[in-house]
Order: C-alpha cells, then structure tokens, then sequence
C-alpha cells in the first residue's frame, strides 16, 4: 500500500510540475496536439498495453480460463463499440462517457478511499469529466459539431469563469455528501486539476488529466504489481500492444469511408481512444479492487 | 535581469505601485507556499492535511497573482476575473481548513460558501437576469454571516457560537488560539470582498462606498496576502505544538 501510494504521489507531482510549466511558460494552445500525442504515446496507451498480463495476475480476481477467451471477449467489447458508434454516435458517446467516469473516479479515488464505492467512484469520475468539459466548453461545442442539439446551444452570454463555478460548487456538494477516508486532499486534489483544466485548452487539461493523474499511476502500479526486475523491462512489455493500438487507429482512419467523422480529428481520435478504453475498463475493474 | 524576462512577461513601469503590490502578492505566496511544504513534513501527522491545504492555497494564489501581474502590466486593466477563479478555488480550502482542524462542520461550511459564491457571482455578473445586485450582494452576505456565526466568530465578543467555534474552544493545545487568529481572519480579513462587491455594484450602498479613497486592486492584493498567508500561518502554529 505504501509503495502505491509512493507511486500515485511521485507521478501526480510529475504531472503537476509539468502543468505549472505549461501555465507560466505560457505557450498557449499551439502546442497541445503535441502534447497530446506524446502523452497517449509514452503513458496513455502504454498502461492499458499489459490488460493482457494484468488479466492474469491475481487468481482471485481473474475472469479469464485462457487466453484465447481474454482475446476473444476483449476484441469483441472493441469492435461492439466501434459499431456503436458507427450506428449510433450519441449512443457511443453515451456509453463513453459513463464507462469513462466509473473508470476515471475508480482510479482517482486510491489512496483516499477504498475502492469499493462503486457510486463514489463514478461521481468523482463524473465531477472530473464535467470539469474538464464545463472549463472548456466553447472548444467542445466545436469538437462535437455533429451532435447539434448540443453545439447549437448560445453560450456566448456566459462568462466562462461561471463554469468554473459552477464545477467546483457540484464538487464540494458531491464531496460532503459521500463517506471518504481522505476526504479533503481528493477535494484538494481535484481543486488543482480544476485550476489546470481553466487556464489550458481541451486537448492539453485532458492530456494532464489522463496523462499524469490517471494513466502514469496506473502504470507504475502495474509495474509494481509485476514485479519486473526494471522499469525499463517492463515497459518494454507495453511496447507491442501500444504499437498495435496505434496501427488499430491508422487503418480505422484510412478505411473509414465516411462512417465515422472524417472532418474532425480530435473526434476521430476519441473514438478510438473509447473503442480501446471499454474492455481496458473492466480487466482495472479487477486490478484496483484491493488497492 | 534581462535573461528573466521570459519568465516574467511585461515589465511594470517605474511608480506602479498597484502593479507592485500584484508582485509582492505572486511572490509572497510562492514563498509561503514553499514554507508550509517544507513545514508538512516537521508538524504532526494529524495536521499533514492542514499544511497541505495551506500550501495549496497560497499556490493557487502565487499562480493566480503571477498571471494578474502580467495583465496589469500590459495596461489590460484590473484582472477581476483572474481574481474570482483564486477565489473560487481558494475559499473553500479555506473553509475546509476549519473543518481539519475540528473534525466537524464541513457539510455546513461548504454549503455556505457555494452560496456565498454563487450568489455573490450572480449578482455581480448579472448573469441570470433576476434579481439585483444588492438583493444577490444580501443572500451573498447573509451566507457569509452564517459561516461567520459557524465558525465562532461572534464568540470573539461574547456572543453565540455554532458548532465549529465550539469545537474550537473546546480543542486542546493551540488549537484554541490558533482557532481565534482564524475567526478574526474571517470577521476582519474577509470584511474586504464585500467591501469590493459593493464597490463594483449598484445598489443602495452606492453613494457611501463610491467615496471611499481606495485603489480596489491595492486593498485586494493586501487583503489577499494577509488572509491567505495569515490563515497558513495560524494553521502552523496550532501544529507547531
């Protein structure tokens, strides 16, 4: 426990020092595709990259009887949600984004609560995600222009400072109301990742978020849990199944003949990244129930 | 200096006082900030939170300031908005400072101060399009008197208590003195924000506070940095025991 701690602490201070350099520094939105492709790259990809021996560590937990039925069921979650979102983009992201706060909130709350909470875990999910899209919500307006109902909407009349408001006054009510061991270094916690989703763009806030505060945890949790003799070994590990997901993405964007949104990349990309995410979701499920 | 300047952005001219007074404001905080960081790991695991969260304040701050500094000297005016998103993220932490040092009256604390907020937000942005400024500024500061009353406050005066102040008074070691330092804190140091809601509002106040001859953004920085660094400060002195 204490070592998961070291690790949650050690990448969520990376993240922040990284965060604070990006705000005085200043350099703007210019970058973040950037930013964005090098986080998914080296952590975001790399830690659902071993789903495939994670699967198989704890006995206790594991749902799988072989590999073959854990390819099988994984390849399968992939390819239902692709055509989700092929048949349906709303009910795509509907699921998305359900999947991704039970996910997200899951992971957020070790170390201050045990994980067992599984509403806990999907408010403190849910409060992140609406954060992040609430602090950016003129930019996602123009990302999910297909989903008019939602990009029609006139929020020019609102500052975006009332956002903000409006995010951290959800989150004080959602923290009183829930029993959590380290009730106010969460809320302290997500007080900061509010301050960085309101002063940098969607792209980069969710990079920093999904980047450091999710995706690099996750990792060295995993490499913990592996007990490889180098970090350097094992992420290694997460090379071949990263590079796949990334082949994954190309040929889905070169065969997409229109189905999926051809105009907007960022989209496209967010697609993927739910296609990936969905089966990933239930073997961390697993994996943190104990931590 | 010259070599810094990328860091820091536009220069203040000579004699901007407000100006400095954002300077003094960034680094003040980023130097109390590194304080309460270096004292979390000297005061006793029960108020590691503490000092965490009053790092976190006066971090958030020195950020905040360090961008309101950049605005004003660049001639872009007060940085009112800047101003609200440290409040908005500060306040809280502030409220839950008492609630650390207790055990009790979060629920209550932090009701109060979305009110406080949201209201205070509502009024001066006239978003809603209901209401006043005076009659949101009222609601505004009717939760701010109720958090006032929680934490004790009027006890100060001999007077009633809700249960923070009570608990309060009743901790033992510093906490007690620590908690009276706090409770001044908020009856004189934050007597500033409703000051400058009046100040940048209309309503029946109008006349008395248009008068007055403050610079805003130089009450402000000071008040800030007392509040903020103050707080921290009465904070490590009950952990210091």
């Amino acid at each position: 426990m204490v070592s998961t701690n070291q690790s949650i602490i050690t990448s969520k201070i990376i993240g922040l020092i990284f965060s604070l350099s990006l705000i005085f520094f200043d350099i703007g939105d210019s970058y973040s595709s950037i930013i964005f492709i090098l986080v998914m790259l080296t952590i975001g990809i790399p830690h659902g990259s071993v789903d495939h021996i994670i699967a198989f560590l704890n006995p206790e937990s594991r749902r799988f009887s072989s590999r073959f039925s854990f390819f099988s069921v994984y390849l399968a979650l992939i390819v239902v949600n692709i055509l989700i979102w092929i048949f349906s983009p709303f009910l795509g992201l509907f699921v998305f984004l359900l999947v991704s706060c039970y996910h997200f909130g899951e992971t957020q709350v070790i170390g201050y609560n045990s994980t067992d909470n599984k509403l806990l875990n999907f408010v403190i999910g849910a409060n992140i995600l609406l954060s992040l899209f609430l602090n950016n919500i003129f930019e996602l307006q123009t990302i999910l222009v297909d989903f008019t109902f939602f990009s029609s909407i006139d929020l020019s009349f609102f500052e975006k400072i009332f956002f903000l408001l409006i995010s951290v006054a959800v989150l004080m009510m959602s923290v009183v109301y829930f029993d959590i061991k380290r009730k106010v270094p969460l809320y302290a916690e997500l007080s900061i990742l509010y301050l960085i989703f309101y002063h940098t763009d969607i792209l980069t806030s969710f990079s920093i978020f999904f980047g450091f505060s999710h995706s690099l945890p996750m990792l060295l949790m995993e490499y913990e849990e592996m007990k490889e003799k180098s970090f350097f070994r094992f992420y290694i590990k997460t090379l071949p199944f990263t590079l796949l997901a990334v082949v994954f993405g190309l040929v889905l964007y070169y065969f997409n003949n229109n189905i999926l949104t051809t105009d907007n990349l960022i989209l496209f990309v967010f697609i993927i990244i739910s296609s990936l995410t969905l089966p990933h979701v239930f073997i961390m499920k697993d994996f943190v129930n104990d931590k | 200096m010259n070599t810094l300047n990328f860091i820091l952005g536009a220069s203040l001219q000579p004699g901007d006082f407000t100006g400095f007074t954002f300077f003094i404001g960034s680094v003040s905080m980023l130097a109390a900030t590194v304080f309460f960081l270096v004292q979390h790991g000297q005061v006793d695991k029960k108020f590691k939170d503490s000092m965490l969260v009053a790092a976190l304040i006066t971090g958030i701050a020195a950020v905040h300031y360090y961008y309101m500094r950049d605005q004003w000297a660049e001639g872009l005016g007060s940085p009112t908005e800047l101003r609200y998103v440290d409040w908005i993220l500060t306040v809280p932490l502030m409220v839950v400072e008492f609630a650390l040092l207790t055990g009790v009256g979060m629920r209550k604390l932090f009701w109060a101060s979305v009110v406080m907020l949201v209201t205070g937000y509502f009024g001066e942005s006239g978003v809603t399009g209901m209401l006043d400024a005076q009659t949101w500024g009222a609601i505004s500061g009717a939760a701010y008197f109720y958090m006032a009353y929680e934490v004790g406050c009027l006890s100060i005066f001999g007077g009633p208590s809700g249960d923070v102040g009570n608990a309060l008074a009743s901790a033992k070691g510093k906490i007690p003195a620590a908690g009276r330092m706090l409770q001044w804190f908020v009856l004189v140091g934050w007597a500033i924000y409703p000051l400058g809601y009046m100040m940048g509002t209309d309503g029946w106040y109008t006349g008395l506070v248009a008068g007055l001859p403050l610079d805003m953004d130089i009450v402000y920085n000071i008040g800030d940095a007392i509040n903020k660094i103050g707080f921290g400060m009465a904070v490590w002195s009950a952990a210091r025991d």
